[in-house]
């Protein structure tokens, strides 16, 4: 029963979101008036998860909860068996009560911030769906349930970011920190298949346990999708630029998704997969470095930016560096609480940015002396370290200059193989569209029986020989000829008969008989 | 004598006939109701007698009596599960027929005689259980025929209805010469079809080829199968719509039904002779198919894909297997279905706009939505897509086939996607593209020929929904059928 009670954790952030989505559906929760329900309904349905999460939290502390519920069965493909299961651990537990609190307040503080802006109800609905995705996440006791949050956190960065869809920006924004997002959540599905593979199962404590009876490279590889998946969630170095455009969502939506929550949901997956981890050094190694330069990508960076947001992004950026670095180094403990600690301690700086700016009177301080002075370390910072720009030349360009090249194709060989309509048929004026419903009549004259294509050019000369073959063979000589040829029997017959009928050739035939007869 | 129920609803649109010869031939209103009355007779019947028929049973309703004993002919009537479908079919498009003949208003009298006298002509054909019975018919269905198709026909009609005749005529030749040498060759000379049944399966295997392929070219024609089908796009083409109903969706099946049974008496024949019915069918169904497409007449295109469908009839009889036959029989009463509609919607079409031209035609669907709803629904059926009565009789004979041949069965998903190219194509044309100004006047279809239509739409719909019944009234016969092959 109880078990039933904690699979509604996430649930409750998801019915708010199905709701007020319903009423965006149907209107009852349009407009200035709809503020009042569809806050009130986010924040309930938040409520609701936070203290049945405080409740568990109870009971776990006072050590009369499992470490593991399952539920029930997910999905079952022949030996592989995928359950609907949360880790009730109380790591997890805690950090999912921290997020369900700082949703609750970011939410709070959204119903001011976010008043008489257009889109208001639908910004509290895809807060919602954050909030189960991130409760997803945390609590989910398989990858596959954590990879739906995973999932879903995606999706809902994705529209805060295009929150305001009319900017051009913020839709290329949105798409970008998407497509980086999407490269991780490859090497997530990657782990995933190679952990049934090797270890037959999805479930957190299996794949923890079991990572002992991995050798180093098996554990490398399962480690180094989660890995990747991590980085790129977290925006460490490789996949960084993203979180700074992710600021184009609106403020309460950049503290949780990029200031405390999101960007952490990376280093709890690194601290989730601890032993796995301790199967490969050399990948820790790696991690290590990637966390060394994220941290100093993001105070290089930070230290020249000249609003709050930005410097607060990059600030961010440089402590999940050093999260990563003592992931790496194995103290994961001490990143837990790290990473509880800068949650909590961002979103409150977040929230409080825009007040900022109004309370400080003295001008920002400027960049550092020492900085300012080694030009070349200024200019890459200054530049972010032209990681966009490499992303770009690597991957963007390259991909588009393929597609142009895949586009000529398609034009030059298949559509004229295939004769596919190679424009669409729209058209401008009045004039053209009187002319096209003449030509259309011409045309149609003329389309019956013509193919297009190589195989409807086929068909059309088959059919054209077919048709010569009816018209001369089947329909002229066998029925037309027919009846000619029976015509001109039927005059000779005629003939035979009008000769028969005179006297001598009846004499003729007479002594013929006789001759016969003898 | 007691008259049996076949008897009764072989004679039933007979009064019919002879009550409208004796109206004064300008009452074309009472004339034309008096027609549908006893068309109606005859359907309901006929249909009554479906709560009687036994599909577990093999011969049924069976009534023999002499007729010229000192000849060995009787007049013996039995229906099966091949024949009995076929009445079925045949009293429905009767009636549709006769409903749809709204537009015959010349010489309407003698019309209505010749419609009632050649649905008791047609009736005959499948009810006979005496070959010599079943020849009377056949040659009876001739003459009514040749009238309808000569006097209210279209431009060409003389033609039409002299190849017509001789076509047939000269097939017929044929098949009595195979009747009387199996006739001659049987101990106990009676032409009772049990008895032919019997006896032919006694003669020798080269004595069986000849007589099989005399049979062949006697019902290839009426089928058609591919080089002996000279007189059927003219005569489809034009002969009056009603009548082309009749023509596509009764008269055809005639010539595959007699090939059913002519195989099922001769089985060494039909072992030795199959790849030369494969070939025929798939020659048919491609070449039929191929020409429709280049056709732009609506009539001529439809009487093409008649060709392509009774392929897929002769490929079905052709596997010589449960699954192949099944699927043949399913076709018979599909393409009865498909091609009435289509026949009787396109002849509605052209009662109205004189033309048969397909490009004359646009945008109907504007003007005409009762007509689009019912064409597009025939059209469907035509290339027999899922959920209709096509797709069943497809997917048996595929299923047949493939068992039979393997992967020359892909010819007939070919000729299944030419079908799509015309009849999408021609959908596109009718109902499709810019507004003509001449189109725009053009009424819809009434009430009574959206009755009609619908008839044969529903059927169309609900035996590809619900094949199960329609397949278990065919299911002893063919499985009789496919036993004697089994072990061949």
């Amino acid at each position: 029963m109880s078990d039933l009670w904690f699979g509604l954790i996430p649930l409750l952030p998801l019915s708010a979101f199905v709701w007020i989505g319903l009423g965006i559906l149907f209107g009852f929760c349009r407009g200035e008036a709809g503020e009042k329900p569809t806050s009130l309904i986010a924040l309930l349905f938040n409520l609701a998860a936070l203290v049945l999460l405080l409740t568990f939290t109870l009971f776990s502390l006072q050590g009369r909860l499992p470490a593991r519920l399952e539920l029930f069965d997910w999905l079952h493909s022949g030996t592989v068996n995928i359950a609907v299961s949360f880790s009730t651990d109380r790591v997890s537990l805690l950090l999912a009560s921290l997020v369900s609190v700082i949703a609750f307040l970011t939410m709070r503080f959204s119903i001011h911030y976010m008043h008489r802006e257009a889109g208001y109800p639908r910004f509290f609905m895809i807060l919602s769906l954050f909030h189960s995705a991130m409760l997803l996440i945390f609590l989910g006791g398989n990858a596959a349930l954590v990879f739906t949050g995973w999932e879903l956190a995606g999706i809902s960065s994705f529209l805060l970011i295009g929150y305001a869809f009319q900017r051009n920006t913020a839709v290329i924004n949105a798409n970008r920190a998407f497509i980086t997002n999407r490269i991780g959540d490859a090497g997530f599905i990657l782990s995933m298949f190679l952990c049934i593979v090797w270890l037959g199962d999805l479930e957190w404590q299996t794949i923890t346990t079991k990572a002992a009876d991995l050798d180093t490279f098996q554990a490398t590889l399962i480690a180094s999708g989660f890995v990747i998946a991590a980085l790129a969630k977290s925006a460490a170095v490789p996949f960084s630029p993203w979180i700074a455009r992710a600021l184009e969502g609106p403020t309460p939506s950049s503290a949780v998704f990029y200031g405390s929550l999101m960007v952490h949901a990376g280093v709890f997956l690194i601290i989730r997969l601890e032993p796995v981890l301790l199967q490969s050094p050399p990948l820790l190694y790696l991690l290590g470095m990637i966390g060394v330069l994220t941290a100093l990508y993001g105070f290089l960076s930070g230290l020249v930016q000249s609003d709050i947001k930005s410097a607060l992004i990059f600030s961010t950026t440089a402590q999940v560096g050093l999260m990563l670095l003592l992931c790496s180094l194995g103290w994961f403990t001490a990143a837990s609480w790290y990473l509880a600690a800068h949650a909590a301690w961002r979103a409150f700086q977040f929230l409080s940015a825009p007040a900022v700016l109004n309370l400080i009177s003295r001008p920002a301080r400027p960049v550092p002396a020492r900085l300012q002075r080694m030009h070349r370390l200024y200019t890459a910072a200054l530049h972010r370290f032209w990681l966009d720009n490499m992303a770009d030349s690597i991957f963007v360009r390259s991909t588009q200059k393929l597609a142009a090249e895949m586009k000529t194709f398609d034009e030059k060989i298949i559509v004229p193989l295939v004769s596919l309509p190679a424009q669409t048929g729209a058209i401008s004026s009045l004039a053209q569209w009187e002319h096209r419903k003449e030509s259309y009549f011409n045309i149609a004259q003329q389309y019956i029986g013509r193919g297009a294509g190589v195989l409807g050019k086929l068909m059309e000369r088959i059919a054209g020989g077919l048709h010569w073959f009816e018209e001369r063979m089947v329909l002229r000589s066998g029925s037309q000829e027919l009846l000619q040829v029976i015509k001109r029997v039927g005059a000779y017959l005629q003939h035979a008969d009008l000769l028969l009928s005179r006297p001598r050739y009846l004499w003729l035939l007479i002594l013929a008989t006789f001759v016969v007869i003898l | 004598m007691a008259i049996g129920e076949l008897t009764l609803t072989l004679l039933l649109p007979l009064p019919g006939a002879l009550l409208i010869a004796c109206i004064p031939g300008d009452r074309n209103q009472l004339i034309r109701r008096i027609a549908i009355l006893f068309s109606l007779f005859t359907l309901l019947f006929s249909w009554s007698l479906l709560g009687k028929f036994d599909p577990a049973a093999g011969l049924q309703f069976a009534e023999v009596h002499d007729w010229n004993s000192r000849l060995g002919s009787s007049f013996a009537l039995g229906v099966d599960g091949f024949s009995f479908p076929m009445i079925l079919l045949a009293t429905l498009l009767c009636f549709v027929a006769v409903l749809a003949s709204a537009g015959i208003t010349e010489r309407c009298k003698g019309y209505y005689v010749l419609i009632m006298l050649l649905e008791s002509a047609m009736l005959g054909v499948f009810m006979a259980q005496d070959w010599a019975l079943f020849y009377l018919f056949w040659e009876m269905t001739l003459i009514p025929l040749f009238f309808l198709i000569d006097r209210w026909g279209g431009q060409q009609r003389q033609t039409a209805s002299l190849n017509f005749v001789l076509y047939t005529m000269g097939g017929s030749v044929f098949m009595l010469l195979s009747l009387l040498v199996v006739f001659d060759a049987i101990p106990n000379h009676s032409f009772a079809m049990s008895n032919f049944l019997a006896g032919a399966k006694a003669l020798p295997q080269p004595t069986q080829v000849l007589i099989f392929l005399g049979f062949l070219i006697g019902f290839g024609v009426k089928m058609p199968i591919f080089p002996i089908h000279g007189w059927l796009p003219l005569a489809h083409v034009q002969a009056p719509s009603p009548v082309s109903i009749l023509l596509s969706g009764i008269l055809l099946k005639m010539g595959s039904y007699g090939l059913l049974r002519a195989a099922e008496m001769l089985p060494m024949a039909v072992v030795q002779l199959q790849s030369l019915l494969v070939v025929l069918a798939f020659v048919s169904l491609i070449y039929g198919g191929l020409l429709a497409w280049r056709q732009s007449d609506l009539k001529a295109m439809i009487a093409y894909s008649s060709i392509s469908h009774m392929g897929v009839v002769l490929l079905g009889i052709a596997t010589l297997n449960l699954a192949g036959l099944t699927g043949a029989l399913t076709q018979m009463v599909a393409h009865g279905l498909v091609a009435g509609a289509l026949f009787l919607l396109i002849g509605l079409l052209y009662e109205r706009t004189h033309t048969r031209e397909v490009t004359h035609y646009s945008s109907l669907v504007q003007t005409m939505p009762r007509f689009a709803f019912f064409t597009t629904l025939a059209f469907i059926g035509a290339v027999g897509m899922p959920g209709t009565a096509g797709f069943i009789a497809e997917l048996h004979t595929l299923i047949g086939g493939f068992s039979r041949w393997g992967w020359i069965m892909v010819l007939l998903t070919v000729g299944v996607l030419i079908s799509a190219a015309y009849a999408i194509r021609t959908v596109g044309f009718l109902f499709t593209g810019p507004v003509r100004s001449e189109m725009q006047s053009v009424p819809d279809l009434q009430r009574h020929e959206m009755f009609a239509a619908g008839l044969l739409c529903v059927g169309i719909i609900l035996i590809g929904v619900m094949p199960a019944q329609v397949l278990n009234l065919f299911h002893h016969s063919a499985s009789r059928f496919s036993a004697v092959f089994s072990g061949m």
